[in-house]
């Protein structure tokens, strides 16, 4: 047993969490070429397949730091599988996959270096979601941090945007930089030299992610803390253009308040006009005195804040005309070019898509002709069939002058169907909020302006579950007091936003009582039953 | 297909001595060339795919040698295809996913079990078993036990699983009796070394051709035939077997290196199993890192048949082993209690499933923690019993800990359609007209549109088996009062679907909907070519159309849609919900793989930007001014670079809706919002790349002009 003394007592474990076509298997085979090179046994194993068609996958690798040379007939038996308690490294490509490698027990105190990336890739269980499904990456970077007994931590979708390659090669200059592994730096650049295939992008990946471990090494924390999604803009104060309208606010509302009244004067002025924005204020005054009188200051004027919020949204409601307008402005334009990375000197052209129909051009009529319209469509069933699918070139002359001639019916705007529909729900909605006695309950009421979103049939339906909210709970009487009742709206706001079909809504009133609305009959269209026609005949 | 296996195909043609550094199905697929292989065949599926695709991208070697290759139109095809070693000396290998396969190829396998080989006859099967599976979980080795086949499952090292294969063909030529080798996912893929040796060009072979048929009544499988064949099994085909297992060793007994232990206890493993037993061991102090644990290991290579006299012999004396045993039911454990006890004077008490789990893959996790407790139980001398219990605990403390940082569970990241999947279309028609028609029964299949079943679509009743979609709807649809849909792709409908399916459902008057995904390839197994592939090598048929093929079979409603015109699918399957026609109505889905298509667009489309030429590049994107964040787009998509992010302006709450760069520009996004009258925030940019004359000038002109009308960005009040 003498020999066996000297060598190590066990292999380096490293396991690799990725998504599938991240190139993880080049990663594992890049380790084994360098540790191939330096002659360590060394041996990964993984689980392709459909399995990882864009799913979550791992690979694992064990390498044994004592040269083959120095074994003879031995050889280190090594396991396939990873075993919690038992990763020295781990090298995550996503967040939310190294909460699941910590959930899983590979990130321990007292062994496990974690090289991981910060940014996040939403699962679809996330995105799915009508409000905001994301897990909290927050939590996930707190708990890293925690867990192991060393963390790296930085955006290496960016670095490897960059660098112009792929995530894996940040990853294995990550990996590297740790100084987990005996390899040195020159032995892993080799192992990409020889794998071929874009190697001066993944070296230049591999550098970044190298320089940022040694970074984390030497500060002995993050390499970059926090995550990558652009901080908000955070204006220190009223962004509010005009001195007289800045003054309103600062004079009428509390401080905590500013930013929001200032965002939401700018976006009701923006909508329509000055005026549009005078009716802002007005109908947040009301709310304001309330908050104020309930001891408001207490919770930093949330009802105020939150109304506010939802009120300017609502009141910037998207019409054809804002749409139009939106989509036609120099700063959009940019914007696009922004995110589809074009080069200065490449053109790109603009297609939209738009498919406006019957109720699109009601909207735009005076109530009157508005409902004429709408009887006549619904009556031949002809409501959805009239959509005309159109793709709109805004970026030529053409498609842009008819996005700008929409936009110029602004000034018309108070006189369409939509905006009276508009205003007289935005004001049933500010009446039951300031009617509540309970600062609770109206800032529970405040929170439904969330459900108010989307665009045709989804507006429809966000608007039936914020009728049915404000029907059922806030006017209704089937709840003994306020403070049950301010329980009862969050929990049926909260179950409007599960499902599009406003099924959990139904199941959320019910419990008090509530008789469920039948659902929607369906189908609508004869389907043929061949069966017993055949018989008939 | 996916890959390109050329660099792959070079460590085929090492020689003797030379060191092959590759995955383990790779190993194997050497090993055959080495043992002087006539005939290799199977059918795709993970994780045996590669062995196929690299003998398809090596036909140069296959020439030399004279071997044939034959891509088989499922298991079936290649177990029947082993027939040749029935009356022939030659050496023969197949290669599928098993259980799924094995089921498949159950009939053949049957049979040629029966009749037996004369040359050697190695079945490869992908044990799907365990974490990456995507198939049933079941065994592989009740098919070796009804049908007398052997089964090797060894040890995960390619030195062993490569000595394994060579002896494989040995062993079945020495008990005439087909053989099979299990490999695990993750022995499959396990990236490692051994040395090789050289290639061997077989006797027989396309080179060295048969001259005269073989006739043998012994060997065909009808009565009186068959009865003989049952006996000859038993009593000349098993033994012969258990001796060559013997004489040649090929299961290992690892000696203890604690001479007290080792005379107390001892474990039983499966081959591909050793490993983690062996690890398990190292974690509780029992074994270094080589392998040299205190007590001794049984290493069966060979699963099955046992060899009752090693096993009796490794019981003797000690007061309990451990059986590890993969999966359900325990036949090794079962069988080598029944051995012990029929070995009269032996009291040995064998734990397994008393202390494993019943169901499920055993990691390494799961081992430490049946041998600890299978320690604790035994109690030999001299092990601190107390010390064993506390790794596991120990280990997994993380665990529990990293739960409470977290709150709660992270969200499954299930597998699902790629970036512009040609698939996901279909079922967003599908789930649009769901709102006229009300649910509908879709009976679905298997490949990459069973991911239909998962979030946001959740459509697909059933999955009953490979190009069996439309057979598991024969009785669902004269059930309805409506018509019922059924999906299959176009590798099912060339692997079972056809004739199981398409035939029988015209030739019994179903008047269901079949919706076929014609995307080119087996996609789901690495995108392998079928018949109507729209691109096909010189060794294969050019001209195999799914539409002359069902019009040959009779089929009279057929209509072919593009998959991404979303509105066209949607009305098409509204046309065939009421059509007057009775009887089955088809609808072929076209649209190629996007994965195979990007394959060969990308490098074409470098090659011509670095040329300097025009290239424009398309994708789409959503505006994020007029997004209200609601994500019905992504619930009619799924799309994994239709995503959120957070919404820059400060008055929304909710992510918004957003495409990433890893958009192809395939125009499913938009096409849906238009189909579902959702929103106008969608928008198709075209970037074009290295512009011409033309283009700058035009671009210029229209930014002067739009220019001057332009507001630059929110209205300043006045």
């Amino acid at each position: 047993m003498n020999g066996l003394n000297a060598l190590p007592e066990r292999p380096i474990t490293i396991l690799i969490a990725a998504l599938g076509g991240e190139g993880g298997g080049v990663l594992a085979d890049w380790i084994i070429g360098a540790a191939t090179g330096q002659d360590y046994p060394v041996q990964s194993t993984s689980i392709p397949g459909v399995a990882q068609r864009t799913g979550a996958t791992t690979y694992y690798i064990e390498l044994y730091p004592a040269r083959i040379a120095e074994l003879g007939e031995r050889r280190p038996v090594m396991t396939l599988t990873p075993a919690p308690g038992y990763v020295d490294v781990m090298v995550s490509s996503e967040l939310l996959e190294t909460g699941r490698a910590l959930l899983n027990g590979f990130v321990t105190p007292e062994r496990t270096t974690l090289v991981a990336s910060t940014h996040r890739v939403y699962t679809t269980a996330e995105k799915m979601q009508m409000g905001d499904g994301r897990f909290d990456s927050e939590r996930i970077l707190k708990a890293a941090r925690e867990m192991a007994k060393r963390a790296i931590l930085f955006d290496m979708q960016q670095a490897s945007a960059e660098a112009g390659t792929v995530i894996s090669a940040v990853m294995f200059g990550a990996l590297a930089g740790s100084a987990t592994l005996p390899l040195p730096r020159a032995q892993c650049e080799d192992a990409i030299r020889k794998g071929g295939k874009g190697t001066e992008a993944s070296l230049r990946g591999f550098a970044l992610g190298y320089a940022a471990a040694e970074r984390s090494s030497a500060a002995s924390g993050d390499a970059k803390t926090g995550t990558t999604e652009g901080a908000r803009g955070q204006p220190a104060a009223i962004t509010s253009q005009t001195p007289l309208m800045a003054e309103q606010i600062r004079s009428n509302f509390p401080e905590q308040t500013h930013r929001i009244v200032g965002y939401g004067v700018d976006r009701t002025a923006d909508f329509q006009d000055r005026p549009y924005a005078d009716l802002y204020l007005d109908r947040l005054r009301p709310i304001v005195t309330r908050d104020r009188e309930q001891g408001g200051a207490a919770s930093d004027y949330k009802l105020t804040t939150e109304t506010a919020r939802f009120l300017a949204l609502w009141m910037s409601y998207e019409d054809v005309i804002r749409v139009a307008d939106l989509k036609s402005r120099r700063s959009r334009f940019e914007r696009v070019r922004d995110e589809v990375q074009a080069k200065p000197d490449e053109p790109v052209h603009i297609v939209e898509y738009l498919k406006p129909g019957i109720e699109e051009a009601a909207a735009l009529l005076p109530p009157g002709l508005s409902k004429v319209l709408l009887n006549w469509a619904e009556k031949r069933g002809l409501t959805y069939k009239l959509n005309v699918g159109m793709h709109i070139k805004s970026t030529s002359v053409t498609g842009f002058l008819i996005l700008r001639l929409l936009a110029l019916l602004r000034p018309l705007r108070r006189m369409t169907a939509r905006y009276a529909q508009e205003q007289v729900l935005i004001e049933r909605w500010l009446r039951a909020i300031a009617a509540a006695r309970d600062p609770a309950l109206a800032l529970e009421i405040a929170l439904c302006g969330r459900l108010i979103k989307g665009y045709g049939d989804t507006n429809r339906r966000a608007k039936t579950s914020m009728l049915r909210i404000l029907d059922t709970l806030v006017e209704g009487s089937a709840l003994p007091n306020e403070t049950a009742r301010a329980n009862a709206i969050r929990e049926a706001r909260e179950a409007a936003l599960e499902d599009p079909e406003g099924r959990q809504l139904e199941s959320s009133l019910s419990t008090h009582g509530i008789t469920p609305l039948p659902p929607k009959p369906k189908p609508i269209q004869f389907i043929r039953d061949a069966a017993r026609n055949r018989r008939v005949a | 297909m996916e890959r390109s296996f050329q660099s792959e195909v070079e460590l085929l043609k090492l020689g003797r001595g030379q060191v092959f550094h590759g995955e383990g199905i790779l190993a194997v697929t050497k090993a055959l060339l080495q043992s002087g292989v006539s005939y290799v065949g199977g059918y795709q599926g993970a994780p045996v795919s590669h062995m196929m695709d690299v003998l398809n991208d090596a036909r140069d070697i296959m020439d030399e040698l004279g071997i044939h290759i034959e891509t088989n139109a499922s298991e079936a095809g290649a177990a029947a295809m082993l027939g040749a070693s029935i009356n022939y000396p030659v050496r023969g290998a197949v290669t599928w996913k098993s259980t799924v396969g094995t089921n498949v190829a159950s009939d053949a396998l049957s049979n040629l079990a029966s009749a037996g080989v004369k040359g050697g006859a190695l079945i490869i099967i992908g044990e799907d078993y365990g974490e990456g599976a995507s198939i049933i979980q079941e065994r592989s080795h009740a098919f070796a036990m009804k049908s007398q086949l052997w089964l090797l499952d060894p040890r995960p090292n390619l030195p062993t699983i490569v000595q394994m294969v060579e002896k494989g063909f040995e062993l079945s030529e020495a008990s005439n009796t087909p053989v099979f080798l299990e490999l695990r996912i993750r022995a499959c893929h396990l990236h490692g070394s051994f040395k090789a040796r050289d290639n061997r060009a077989p006797l027989i072979s396309r080179r060295h051709l048969l001259h005269d048929p073989d006739f043998d009544y012994a060997r065909i499988c009808l009565p009186p035939s068959t009865y003989a064949q049952e006996k000859h099994k038993i009593e000349v085909r098993w033994p012969a077997a258990v001796k060559f297992i013997r004489e040649h060793k090929l299961n290992e007994c690892f000696p203890g290196t604690d001479a007290g232990l080792s005379a107390e206890i001892g474990i039983i493993c499966q081959g591909g199993l050793y490993n983690a037993a062996v690890r398990a061991l190292q974690q509780l102090g029992l074994s270094d890192a080589f392998g040299a644990a205190m007590l001794p290991i049984y290493c069966l290579n060979v699963a099955y048949p046992l060899v009752p006299e090693e096993v009796v012999q490794f019981c003797a004396g000690k007061r309990a082993v451990l059986v590890v045993e993969e999966g359900q039911p325990a036949y090794i454990e079962d069988a080598v209690q029944a051995m012990l006890r029929r070995a009269a004077k032996i009291d040995t008490k064998v734990h397994g499933k008393d202390v494993l789990p019943m169901a499920g893959e055993y990691t390494n996790a799961v081992v430490l923690d049946g041998v600890s407790r299978f320690i604790e139980m035994a109690a030999p001398h001299g092990v601190d019993t107390s010390v064993v219990g506390q790794v596991y605990e120990r280990l997994n403390a993380a665990k529990q800990k990293a739960a409470n940082l977290l709150g709660s569970p992270v969200p499954p990241r299930p597998p699902g359609f790629c970036v512009g999947c040609p698939e996901r279309p279909v079922f967003s028609a599908m789930k649009l007209i769901e709102h006229q028609t009300g649910a509908f029964h879709v009976s679905g299949d298997i490949g990459c549109h069973t991911f239909s079943t998962l979030p946001p679509f959740n459509i697909g009743n059933t999955v009953l088996g490979y190009g069996l979609g439309l057979a598991s709807n024969a009785a669902v649809q004269p059930m309805f009062g409506r018509r019922t849909v059924t999906i299959m792709g176009d590798g099912g409908f060339w692997h079972n679907g056809l004739t199981s399916g398409v035939a029988n459902a015209v030739f019994n008057r179903n008047d269901g909907i079949l919706l076929i995904m014609k995307n080119g390839y087996t996609s789901a197994t690495g995108t392998q070519n079928i018949p109507s592939s729209p691109h096909q090598t010189e060794f294969k048929s050019h001209d195999m159309s799914i539409e002359k093929t069902l019009t040959g079979l009779g089929v009279q409603w057929m209509k072919t849609v593009h998959n991404y015109h979303v509105s066209k699918m949607a009305k098409t399957l509204l046309d065939a919900m009421t059509s007057s026609y009775e009887g089955l109505k088809v609808i072929i889905a076209e649209g190629e793989c996007q994965l195979e298509r990007q394959r060969r667009l990308r490098p074409r489309n470098a090659a011509r930007l670095k040329r300097g030429e025009r290239v424009v590049r398309e994708r789409f994107g959503v505006d994020e001014d007029t997004c209200t964040g609601d994500h019905s787009c992504i619930r009619l998509s799924g799309c994994p670079s239709l995503t959120v992010k957070s919404a820059s302006d400060p008055l929304k709450v909710d992510p918004v809706a957003h495409v990433n760069n890893d958009c192809v520009g395939c125009g499913l996004c938009g096409e849906v919002a238009h189909a579902a009258i959702l929103c106008p925030s969608f928008y198709r940019a075209e970037i074009v790349q290295n512009p011409g004359g033309m283009d700058r000038l035009l671009h210029k002109l229209r930014r002067t002009i739009i220019g001057w009308l332009q507001p630059a960005t929110a209205r300043t009040l006045l």
